[in-house]
Parts: structure tokens; sequence; C-alpha cells
């Protein structure tokens, strides 16, 4: 009987966050595939609107330029966050300045920073005149259809890489002292210790921060919004930003529905292999 | 009692007691709202801009308050279709830029404003009639309408010795000489020689391509069919593209600096509209004057205009008190005055038109009159409506996406082949 109450106590704790997962995700998402199939002015259900989506060049160059970005970023930030974690992982003077300094772009909406890195990256602004007391000429960052996306890339790590640094920094001081100890009397080096001891028991914090990291990619919109309206020639039109104007600019909301169901299962494809990537590898 | 089970009793009991606690608050709020009626008023404009007939219109309407949210023009767009679209009853009056009007009607966000049609016909022009209209059917109610003039700054154009261009409509520049005499102005110093207000956006470089005779590129009926690639459109777009290409203007500048740039003297020429006297004539150490926009050579010459109009949302908790201070705002002068007083964009009710001019001239002491003199002829004779279209928000989406890569450096022909395939895509789902 009492395990019959432990479920209900445990329900009505988790009753506020299942509410909010079902009515801000679950009936948005059922909402989104039930409108993906109603072509516009049609009263019965159809593929147009994923034949229409399919068939433009605009979202067909949106999808690669979301993957592209996704292969270029994700493990960017998470080396650059796992090399920060572990630089900043002792008791050394200033490591807590460091490490708040680091997190800090994380405390700034994603908006404000973004309007502060547009002008910045003007091509009269900040970076260009740092670039030039080395001697560099001035580049063309935002307005340059092949610097915008890493333009993008840039803001998206400055702002995100404290955030996973700080998780992965939780994991790395989970790790018992003990197996450093007992790797060393092995004769393990730096190198070795850190692959035969620090990954491995990183696993879980480096699983949720690969999986919340791409899923958050996938969703970067405000940096595209602010910087450069998904241009300069469409090389930075992310697919979020994509739906955006499909539904919001355009005022086609039935294509929309079909790039967000498209999203959806892009998504839930990748995280799925990637849980199984890093899925267990004997015991625990 | 078992622990869980307190903690459920609790928890029951609790969620009850708020349950109830609302339901009470909402009828003791509502009970003393009834008096006090707030409207929500959503508008592009800073709230300076409309303070003052705010002020008016609550000082003559007491019971009546008014809040004013800004939202960037950038997200009109996309405010108006998350709000209205969505149904939410949290905008009562709203500013609709007047070319997009044919688009919300079409997706239900106006409601006809007939009855109004004997109140509104003897204070506006047929022409601003047609602007209010889809169809012969009147939608919105008529506020500002807008041209523009050439500002130069008098300090660079002295130090490259280049005359000041006079304000007459016969002393009107070819654009090939002001680009020109821009360049030459920064071969003496000026950072840059010439640039649009609205540097990438349809509204401003319309002129360019009308000049030239390319048309709006809408055509056919109900100006649904997309004409981007038309010799004109392509030499109108090349012209564009080599202001930055050539380095006169400048590129990776956002619309709302272009103006400040002219304030601080780092412009040489700049077309902008009669709202930026008031800023430019307080900017300090700035000396400008003001002359005719230019025009083609092989053309003619042509200003764009157009601007603001009022509506009532459909969705809106008081539809009595929110068309109250819309017709205040559009169909009284003194009312229509007063949304001009901090903004001098010209008003399109007539009476209160009259007292603009009166009022306009000596608001800027030295190039009022000049300013007025150019308004009164270009309204007159050069101005051209944006085409009216079910489709045109989605066409200056697409447009001012293209202006914004010519203004990177795209290829022109290219860019233009590609706006008209977006655009005959994205107007097929819309026929």
């Amino acid at each position: 009987m009492s395990k019959t109450k432990n479920l209900y106590v445990a329900l009505a704790f988790l009753a506020p966050a299942l509410l909010a997962v079902g009515l801000l995700r679950l009936w948005p998402a059922l909402l989104s595939v039930h409108e993906s199939l109603l072509a516009p002015r049609a009263t019965t259900y159809s593929f147009d609107n994923y034949l229409y989506i399919f068939a433009d060049p605009v979202f067909q160059s949106s999808v690669w330029t979301t993957l592209l970005f996704s292969i270029v970023v994700n493990p960017l930030q998470i080396a650059i966050s796992l090399g920060l974690a572990i630089l900043l992982n002792n008791k050394l003077p200033g490591t807590g300045f460091w490490r708040t300094l680091i997190l800090l772009p994380v405390a700034i909406p994603a908006s404000v920073s973004a309007v502060v890195w547009a002008a910045a990256l003007r091509p009269d602004g900040l970076a260009n005149a740092m670039l030039g007391l080395f001697g560099l000429g001035p580049q063309p960052f935002l307005t340059s259809p092949q610097q915008a996306l890493a333009c993008i890339v840039l803001v998206t790590s400055w702002i995100g890489v404290g955030y996973w640094m700080t998780i992965l920094l939780a994991g790395l001081q989970d790790i018992p002292k003990s197996l450093y100890e007992a790797a060393r009397i092995d004769g393990m080096n730096r190198w070795q210790q850190f692959i035969n001891v620090t990954l491995p028991q990183l696993r879980r914090p480096l699983t949720f921060v690969l999986v919340a990291d791409t899923v958050s990619n996938f969703l970067v919109f405000a940096p595209v919004q602010i910087l450069t309206r998904g241009g300069p020639q469409r090389s930075t039109n992310l697919i979020m930003h994509e739906i955006y104007t499909r539904a919001f600019a355009t005022g086609d909301k039935a294509s929309a529905y079909a790039a967000t169901v498209v999203l959806i299962l892009l998504m839930l494809s990748i995280v799925a292999i990637q849980f199984r990537l890093m899925g267990d590898k004997g015991d625990d | 009692m078992w622990l869980g089970e307190e903690i459920l009793t609790t928890l029951k009991r609790a969620a009850g007691a708020a349950a109830l606690a609302a339901a009470l608050s909402s009828v003791s709020l509502t009970a003393a709202m009834a008096d006090d009626v707030t409207l929500t008023l959503i508008s592009a404009e800073r709230d300076e801009v409309v303070a003052p007939v705010i002020a008016a219109f609550e000082a003559s309407h007491p019971g009546i308050k008014v809040e004013h949210q800004s939202v960037p023009f950038e997200s009109m767009n996309a405010t108006i279709e998350a709000r209205i679209g969505g149904g939410d009853d949290s905008i009562d009056v709203l500013f609709v830029d007047s070319p997009r009007v044919a688009a919300m009607v079409s997706r239900g966000y106006l409601k006809s404003l007939e009855e109004l049609r004997s109140e509104i016909e003897p204070v506006v022009t047929p022409v601003a009639l047609d602007a209010l209209s889809v169809d012969g059917t009147l939608y919105t109610l008529p506020l500002w309408t807008s041209t523009q003039m050439m500002f130069y700054n008098k300090d660079l154009l002295d130090a490259a010795g280049i005359p000041h261009p006079g304000s007459e409509q016969a002393d009107r520049l070819t654009y090939e000489q002001v680009v020109e005499m821009g360049a030459k102005a920064q071969a003496a110093g000026a950072k840059f020689g010439f640039a649009f207000e609205q540097i990438d956006r349809y509204y401003q470089l319309q002129p360019i391509f009308e000049s030239l005779g390319a048309g709006s590129g809408l055509t056919g009926e109900g100006n649904l069919t997309p004409d981007v690639t038309n010799e004109k459109w392509i030499e109108g777009a090349t012209f564009y593209s080599k202001l930055f290409a050539d380095g006169v203007a400048p590129r990776g500048v956002p619309v709302g600096q272009i103006p400040p740039m002219f304030a601080a003297g780092e412009l040489a020429f700049m077309v902008g509209g009669p709202w930026q006297l008031a800023g430019f004539t307080a900017a300090e150490g700035l000396n400008f004057g003001v002359a005719p926009v230019p025009y083609f050579a092989s053309g003619k010459p042509v200003t764009p205009t157009g601007s603001w109009a009022l509506a009532v949302s459909p969705h809106t908790a008081h539809p009595e008190e929110a068309m109250i201070l819309a017709k205040y705002m559009t169909l009284t002068a003194e009312g229509a005055f007063k949304t001009v007083e901090a903004n001098p964009i010209p008003p399109v009710n007539l009476e209160a038109f009259k007292l603009y001019s009166e009022w306009f001239a000596p608001k800027f002491p030295e190039t009022g009159a000049d300013a007025q003199k150019i308004m009164g002829y270009e309204l007159r004779d050069t101005a051209i409506s944006r085409p009216l279209s079910a489709g045109f928000v989605a066409f200056e989406e697409v447009m001012n996406r293209t202006f914004g890569d010519l203004r990177n450096g795209s290829d022109v022909k290219a860019t233009l082949d590609e706006a008209q395939r977006e655009l005959n895509s994205t107007l097929a789902r819309i026929q």
C-alpha cells in the first residue's frame, strides 16, 4: 500500500513540472503536427506543406547550414569547456576570479550579448580595431558570407562555454583523488590519466553536456536575429530563424509548422544517436 | 497519519485556498477597474513621440488612461502576427504601416470602419482615402504621411570645395552628381560620402527603381506577381550595390545608426525624412542644409510617401474607448496635430496639416523654411506610394533581405534572380 502512496506523493511533487512539460512542450508539438498537415485554406490532411518546404532551396540550405553549424560548434564548445574546467580545477589564487569571469556571459541575456557583439563586429568596430593593433587588416565579419557563420559560432560559444564549463567542473570535482593516485602508482602519465580516469568518470556529466549543448545549438535564434537576420545570402539562416521568418514575417504558418516538426524529428534522432554512443560501455 | 498522506492533505488544502483567493481577488479587481479604463497603444515610435497626444487625450477624456508600448520596427510584423493573430486582447489601438493593410485584412487582423466614412472623407484627400481602404472598404484611420529630403553637411562640403545644393525644385541634383560630390567630400576628409537613412529598406530604396522606370517590383492582378529581374531593376540594383563596393556608403551599419553618423559629422549627404530635423538641429556642432531628393538623369524625380495609419484591434476588450482614442488621434485637428508635435512628419488630417504648416518653419530656425518648401512640392509632385497588395508584407521582407545582400556585395543578377524565385514561391501561397 505504501508503494501506491509513494507514487501519489511523487506525482504530487512532479505535478507542476509535468504540467509545464505538457502545456509548454507536448501540446504545442502535437498542435504543430496537426497544423502542419493542413495546407493553407485546406480542410483535409495532406503532406503539401512538407512537399513545399522540402522543395524550397531556402529551407534545404537552412537545414544544411544548421547541420554544419552543429558539427562545428558542439565539439568546439565541449572541448573548450572541458579544457577550461580542467585548467580551473585547482585551488590556485585567481581561479575563482577566472571562473566567475568565464561564467559571467551566461548571466547576461543572449540578446544583450548579441547587440554588444554587433557593435564590436562592425567593419569600423572594436574587433577590427584590435586586429589593427596586431597589424591584421580589417575583416568583413558579419557582412561576409564566409565569415558570418564563424561569427555566430564565436558569439554563441562566448555565451555558452561558461555554463558547460561549470557543469564539467562539478563533475571533475566529484572524481575521487584516490583514482588518480592509483593511476600514478600504475605509472600513467598526465595524458593517460586523462584518457583512463577523467574521461570515463566524466561520462555522465559529459553526456548531459553533449545532449543539452546539441539541443540548445539547434535552437540558436537571438544572435542570428540580432546580428545577421539570416544573411548575408542566407549563410547564417539557422533553422529556428527560418521557422520564425516563415511564421511571422512571411505569414506562412502552415509551412512553419511543418518546418518545426522536421526540426523536432531531426533533434530527436541526433540526441538518440548521442545517447547510444555515450551509453553503458560495461560496468558502472 | 502517514507522512505522505499529511503532505498530500496539506497540499490539497493549500491548493483549495489558493484557488478561492484567486477567484475572490479577480472579482474585486474587476469591480475596482470598472471606473478607469486603460488602453494599450502600440507603435514603433519612442515614448516621447506619442507623449503629447496621450497627455492631451487623457486631459480631455477623464476615466480613460493610455499606456504606450514601443515595439522595434523590425519586430512589428511579428508582434502583430503573434498578438493579434493569436486573438490576444492586450492590444487596443495600434499603428499600422499603410502598405501592410491589405495583407493584414486578408489575415483578418483589421475590422471594417465603413461606418466612419462620413467622418473620414471630409478630412483627407482622395489619394489618402485609397491608402486607408482595401477594395473600397475603409479599414484604417488616417495618421501620418511622409516625404523625404536630402540633408548635407555644410562643413564637409566646404572642406571639399563643393557648392551647397539649392532647395528649389529646379536645383534638384542627379544621383550620379551626388555620389561624385560625396566621393569628393570623402577625399577631403569625410568618413562617408552618401547614404540613405533607412539604408536597406524597401520604403527608402523604392524611389531608385521607380525613378529609373523599373516599376515597384510587384505587378499583375492584385500586385501579386513579382517583377524584380527586368533590365531597369538590374540597373538600379547595380547603382545601389556600387555605393557600398566603392566605399561611398557604409556596410555593416544598421539602419538606426545612420542618422547618428550624420549628426556626428561623419556623413556628407544623407537622404532621410523630415523627422530627422529635430535631432539634427539639436546636434552640437552640426551645420547642415536641406535639398530635394536626387533623381536619375534618365528618369524622373520620385520620393517615397505613406506612413503609419491607426487601427483598432478586432480583439480589444474595450472597443468603445479604443475607438474614442483612435478618432481623437486622427479625425480631430487638435489630436492629429499633437501626434506630430514631437515628431515633425506631415499629418494626413487636412485641418491638422494647416496647423502643422504654420508651426513647422519657425520651429527650425535655419532650415525650417527650406524644408517646408521642399516637403510641399515633393508631396504634391513626386510622391509615389508603395504597391497595394495582400502580399506586400512577404514582398517587403524578401526585398529587405535582398537589399541587405546587395549591400554586402553579392552578385546583382544572381541575387535578384533568387529574390524573384523566392517571391514567386511565397506569393503563390497567398493567392
